[in-house]
C-alpha cells in the first residue's frame, strides 16, 4: 500500500464552515487522511475532529494527543483530565468506525505543498499531510498524488489485474484512478446493490477526463466497462470483476441557469437528494425516483418513475438537453434542436450511447408535501393487490403511493405503502390517504408535512457508503392495471417464496400525457411498474414467468436479466429497430455493452453468433 | 397554573452505549428526522460501557441537520470549565448554533476520584458549579477586554484566553435537586433540567421546586421566566392500554405532557428511550399534538 496522502486543517485559524468543507472535499477527492491540528485560541481540535468524523464517512481522521501532564491540577479550569481525553479518543474511534488516527507520530507533515516536500515527508513511512486553507489547496494536494501514484510501490503493483494497461493511464486521469492495491479501493469497488472487484476505477470530473477515460476504455474492449454515477442501479453494471469503471460521481454540480424557465443544469454524479436540497430555496423540485441516494446519470437516461411522476411525468420528460461523450471520445449535445435522434434515444436507452456529463432539466414549483409511510396487515394478498391497484388507479395525480409486500408469515403479509401527496393541506392529505388505509388494518403509520427535499433526505442511504455484496436478482414488468388475474398470479409468486419482495410503483397520470414514441422509453400506457427481488435467478424466474406473460413490457432500471428477450420487453420492435440504427451510428464498435446492450450488427450476424 | 411563557422544546435522552455506537447515532438521526428539537446524553466518563459524551455530541451534530444537542448533564468534576466552555463554543460554531450546555455538579464521587477527579461535598459542589458558570460565561464573552482571571475557592487562573465565541447565546441548563442547587439555578442558570423520577415526589415536586428557583431569581434581580423548566421522563411505550406516565396511547402521552406544561410551567420535555419506533411516534405524533393542545389552552 502507498503511505497515503492527506490534508492538515488548522482549527485555530480556519472558520468552522470552512473546516467542514475542506474535510468533505478531501474525502470526495479521494485523499486518505484529514488531520485536525491547532493551538489554543481557535476551535477545540478534539471537538473539530469528532465533527469532521461525523461529517465524513470514509476518510481517516487524525488528531494529535495534547500531551497532558501526568499530574493535573484539578483547580486549573484549562487542564483536561488525561483519563477523559483518552476516553474521548477511544469513543471517537468507535463512532467513526475505526477511522481515528492518534498523532502526532501517525502522520508526517510536509513542510510545504511541493512534491519534493511530500516525498521527503513520505520517508517516515507514515501518511503525509499538507496544510490547506482553501478548497483550491485541497485540489492541489490531490494533484500531488498524481506523481505519487505514477510510481506506485511494488506492493500496489502486485495487486494489478491482467489485461489492463495501468502504466498507460492518461496523465489527465492520473489523479482520479484507483487500482486494487490503493487505500481508496475499498470505497470504490462495490455499489449499492452489487459487490465488485474492478481492475481499475477511472474517476472523471471534467468532460476532458471523461473523454480520456472512454479513449482508454476503447483500448480494453475485451474487458467489462461499467459506467457509474450514483452507483445505485440494479440494472446498470456500475461495477464488475476485473474490468474498468468510469466513475462520474464527482461531477455533481447543481446550478440554476435560467430562473424564468426554471432550467437547472445538473451533473450526472449529483444525488437526487442533492438536487432536491439545491432547489429547495427556489421552491422547485425535479421528480426522480423514490430514493434520495440515487444518482442523476443512471436515472435520467433510463426513465425515472417517482413520487412526482403522475404530476410531472417521468424525469426524462423534464430533460431539455443532455451533454455526453460518445464512444469515439467526442463530446456532443443533444436536445430537440441539436441531434434530436440522439436526444430521443438518450431518454430511455441512454446507457447504450455514451457517458452523460451534464443534463439540463426543467424543474416545477412545489410547496410542502405530505410524506406518508403506512404498514397494513393483509390476509389475502391477491385481494389486497387488486384493492391497491384499484385505489391507486383512481387516485388524483397529486397522490403517489408505492407499495412493497413480502411472503406471508403465519398466513399474513405486511403491505408497506410509502409516498407523497403533493399538497400541504393536512385535510387533503388525509382524504387522499384514506382509501389506501382501508386496504387492511394499519399496524404502523407516519404522515408528515415535509419539504420535498426532506423526503429525499429521509430516503437517502446514509453516509456509510456503498458496501453491496453479491449479485441482486430483479425482474421488472409493466402492467396496465391490476386485473384479478394479475393480482392472483402475483400473489402466488409471492407465496411461492421464490420472490423475496414484490414492489409496485404507480405510473399513469402525466407519464401517459407524453405521446408513445416521443422518447425511447416505451409503454406509456402502463399503470404500474412491478419489480420483484430475490436471490436466486432460477427460482425468481420460475415464480415470475407466469405473471410476466400478463404484462405489457419492462422497465430496465429494475431488471437484471440482460437477455435479448428483456430488451425486447422494454422496447417494442419499431423502437428497438430505431435504437439499433442509432447504435450503428453512434457506437458502431459496440463499446457500451454492459447495460442492456443493443447489438449494432444486423440480425443475421447476431444469429450467427448465437448459433456458435 | 404556572406558565413561564416559553415555546416548547421536545427532546430525547439516549443511552450512549459504546457497544452500539452506530445505533446511538442512528437514534439521534431518527429523532432529527422525526421533528424532535433536542437530543441529550448522560455524561459519566468513568462508566466504561458508555461513549464519551463530548465527542458523541460533536459526531451526532455533524450527522444531523436541525436538532439541538446537549449533555444531560455534563459532569463538572471531570470537565474543567474552560475546557468545557471551549469545546461547547466550538461545537456551537460548527453546528451553526445547535449546542446547549446541560451542566451538573457531579455525583458518584468514588468513581470520579478513581479516574483523577477530586471529591467534593454537596455544598462544595454548588460553589464549584457557581465558579464554573462564571468562568464559562467569561470564556464565551469575547467582547470583554483582557484574559479571564478567576481566584475562587475551587478554580484559579490568572489569565485564560477568551474564545472561541459561540454562534448563538448558549443556554446553561442545570441539573439541580437540592435547595442550594435550585437557588443557584435561579441566580445563574438559563434552565432547570431535573429527571422527574429523581424528584422527591415526582412531578408533584414542581410547585415547591419552581418556587425556590423563582425566589432565588427574583432576589438576584432576574425574572423567573429567565429560567426554562424541563422534565426528563422515562418513555414507556405506545401500548393500547394506559399503564402509567408515558406508557399508553398517543392521546395519553399528549395529555400528560400538556398537563406538565400547563400546570407546572414545564416547557422542555426530554423523553428517555432507546427504542426507534417510540422515538418516531413521539416526534411525529405526540409532539405536534402537545404543541397544539398547549397553544389552545394558553389561548
Amino acid at each position: 500500500m502507498d503511505v497515503g496522502l492527506g490534508v492538515l486543517l488548522d482549527a485555530a485559524r480556519l472558520p468552522g464552515a470552512r473546516l467542514t468543507d475542506l474535510a468533505v472535499r478531501a474525502e470526495q477527492r479521494g485523499l486518505d487522511l484529514v488531520v485536525v491540528g491547532g493551538v489554543q485560541g481557535g476551535l477545540d481540535p478534539l471537538t473539530v475532529a469528532a465533527w469532521v468524523a461525523g461529517a465524513t464517512s470514509r476518510i481517516l481522521v487524525g488528531v494529535a494527543d495534547a500531551g497532558v501532564p501526568p499530574a493535573p491540577d484539578t483547580g486549573d479550569p484549562e487542564q483536561p483530565f488525561p483519563f477523559v481525553v483518552d476516553k474521548s479518543l477511544d469513543g471517537l474511534g468507535l463512532l467513526s468506525g475505526d477511522r481515528l488516527l492518534r498523532g502526532p507520530g501517525a502522520w508526517s507533515v510536509a513542510v510545504d505543498s511541493t512534491i519534493d516536500a511530500v516525498k521527503a515527508a513520505a520517508g517516515a513511512g507514515v501518511p503525509v499531510v499538507v496544510a490547506v486553507r482553501t478548497v483550491h489547496d485541497v485540489d492541489r494536494v490531490v494533484e500531488l498524488r498524481v506523481v505519487d501514484h505514477a510510481r506506485r510501490p511494488a506492493s500496489v503493483r502486485a495487486r494489478r489485474m491482467p489485461g489492463i494497461d495501468y502504466e498507460g493511464v492518461p496523465d489527465v486521469l492520473a489523479a482520479g484512478v484507483v487500482e486494487p492495491g490503493d487505500s481508496a479501493y475499498r470505497s470504490v469497488a462495490s455499489t449499492y446493490m452489487r459487490g465488485g472487484a474492478p481492475g481499475l476505477v477511472l474517476r472523471a470530473t471534467t468532460v476532458e477526463e471523461v473523454a480520456a477515460a472512454i479513449t482508454f476504455a476503447r483500448r480494453h474492449t475485451d474487458l467489462p466497462l461499467g459506467v457509474r454515477s450514483g452507483g445505485h442501479g440494479f440494472s446498470g453494471r456500475s461495477t464488475n470483476h476485473g474490468g474498468l469503471v468510469v466513475d462520474v460521481g464527482g461531477m455533481d454540480g447543481v446550478e440554476v441557469i435560467d430562473p424564468d424557465r426554471r432550467l437547472v443544469r445538473v451533473g450526472p454524479g449529483a444525488s437526487w437528494k442533492r438536487v432536491a436540497t439545491a432547489l429547495r430555496p427556489y421552491g422547485w423540485a425535479i421528480g426522480s425516483g423514490d430514493a434520495g441516494g440515487v444518482g442523476v446519470g443512471g436515472l435520467a437516461t433510463a426513465g425515472g418513475i417517482g413520487f412526482l411522476s403522475r404530476k410531472q411525468g417521468l424525469t426524462i420528460d423534464r430533460v431539455r438537453a443532455v451533454e455526453l461523450v460518445l464512444a469515439d471520445g467526442s463530446p456532443i449535445r443533444a436536445s430537440d434542436d441539436e441531434n434530436p435522434d440522439l436526444f430521443w434515444a438518450l431518454r430511455g436507452a441512454g446507457a447504450n450511447f455514451g457517458v452523460a456529463t451534464a443534463f439540463e432539466i426543467e424543474a416545477e414549483p412545489i410547496g410542502d408535501v405530505g410524506w406518508a409511510s403506512l404498514a397494513l396487515v393483509v390476509d389475502d394478498v391477491a385481494e389486497a393487490l387488486e384493492h391497491y391497484g384499484r385505489v391507486a388507479s383512481e387516485a388524483p395525480r397529486d397522490t403517489t403511493l408505492f407499495m412493497m409486500i413480502g411472503p406471508p408469515r403465519g398466513g399474513r403479509s405486511v403491505m408497506q405503502l410509502y409516498g407523497v401527496v403533493d399538497n400541504a393541506d393536512p385535510d387533503t392529505i388525509i382524504s387522499r390517504l384514506t382509501p389506501f388505509a382501508r386496504i387492511g388494518p394499519i399496524v404502523q403509520q407516519s404522515v408528515t408535512v415535509s419539504a420535498y427535499a426532506d423526503v429525499m433526505d429521509m430516503t437517502d442511504t446514509g453516509p456509510g457508503g456503498h458496501q453491496g455484496v453479491g449479485e441482486p436478482v430483479a425482474r421488472s414488468t409493466l402492467f396496465r392495471e391490476f386485473t384479478p388475474e394479475v393480482a392472483r398470479l402475483a400473489a402466488d409468486a409471492v407465496a411461492s417464496g421464490g420472490v423475496g419482495i414484490l414492489s409496485v410503483r404507480q405510473m399513469g397520470g402525466a407519464i401517459a400525457d407524453v405521446p408513445e414514441g416521443a422518447t425511447a422509453f416505451s409503454h406509456r400506457d402502463a399503470g404500474f411498474a412491478v419489480a420483484v427481488l430475490g436471490s436466486n435467478a432460477r427460482r425468481v424466474d420460475a415464480a415470475w414467468d407466469p405473471v410476466r406473460g400478463l404484462g405489457i413490457g419492462s422497465y430496465l432500471s429494475f431488471e437484471t436479466d440482460q437477455s435479448p428477450e428483456r430488451l425486447g420487453d422494454a422496447f417494442p420492435p419499431p423502437v428497438l429497430d430505431r435504437l439499433r440504427e442509432l447504435k450503428r451510428r453512434y457506437d458502431p464498435g459496440f463499446l457500451f455493452r454492459d447495460n442492456f446492450p443493443i447489438d449494432p450488427r444486423p440480425a443475421d450476424a447476431r444469429l450467427e453468433e448465437t448459433a456458435r | 397554573m404556572t406558565d413561564y411563557g416559553h415555546d416548547l422544546i421536545f427532546g430525547t435522552f439516549v443511552t450512549p452505549t459504546a457497544r452500539n455506537a452506530s445505533d446511538v447515532v442512528d437514534l439521534a438521526v431518527l429523532a432529527d428526522r422525526s421533528g424532535i428539537d433536542l437530543v441529550t446524553f448522560q455524561d459519566h466518563p468513568y462508566q466504561s460501557s458508555f461513549l464519551d459524551t463530548s465527542t458523541l455530541l460533536a459526531f451526532v451534530a455533524a450527522r444531523t441537520r436541525n436538532i439541538r444537542v446537549a449533555a444531560n448533564v455534563a459532569n463538572l468534576p471531570l470537565r474543567p470549565p474552560a475546557v468545557l466552555a471551549r469545546a461547547s463554543a466550538s461545537l456551537d460554531v460548527l453546528s451553526g448554533g445547535r449546542f446547549e450546555l446541560g451542566l451538573g455538579a457531579g455525583a458518584f464521587w468514588n468513581a470520579i476520584e478513581a479516574v483523577g477527579g477530586r471529591r467534593l461535598t454537596p455544598g462544595q459542589g454548588v460553589t464549584a458549579l457557581r465558579e464554573a458558570i462564571e468562568i464559562i460565561r467569561a470564556i464565551w464573552d469575547t467582547d470583554a477586554r483582557g484574559d479571564v482571571r478567576h481566584d475562587g475557592e475551587f478554580y484559579r487562573t490568572d489569565g485564560a484566553k477568551r474564545g472561541p465565541r459561540p454562534a448563538h447565546p448558549i443556554s446553561i441548563w442545570v441539573g439541580a435537586y437540592k435547595p442550594k442547587m435550585l437557588a443557584l439555578t435561579g441566580t445563574h442558570g438559563d434552565g432547570w433540567m431535573p429527571a422527574i423520577p429523581n424528584l422527591p415526589n415526582g412531578a408533584a415536586s414542581y410547585p415547591d421546586h419552581n418556587a425556590r428557583i423563582d425566589e432565588a431569581a427574583v432576589a438576584a434581580g432576574r425574572s423567573p421566566s429567565a429560567i426554562r423548566r424541563f422534565g426528563v421522563l422515562i418513555g414507556g411505550g405506545f401500548g393500547g392500554t394506559p399503564r402509567g406516565l408515558l406508557d399508553g396511547p398517543v392521546e395519553m402521552w399528549t395529555e400528560q405532557l400538556a398537563g406538565l406544561a400547563l400546570e407546572h410551567g414545564v416547557s422542555g420535555f426530554v423523553v428517555a428511550t432507546d427504542d426507534p419506533s417510540t422515538t418516531q411516534r413521539y416526534g411525529l405524533e405526540v409532539v405536534p399534538a402537545v404543541r397544539e393542545l398547549v397553544a389552545r389552552e394558553r389561548g
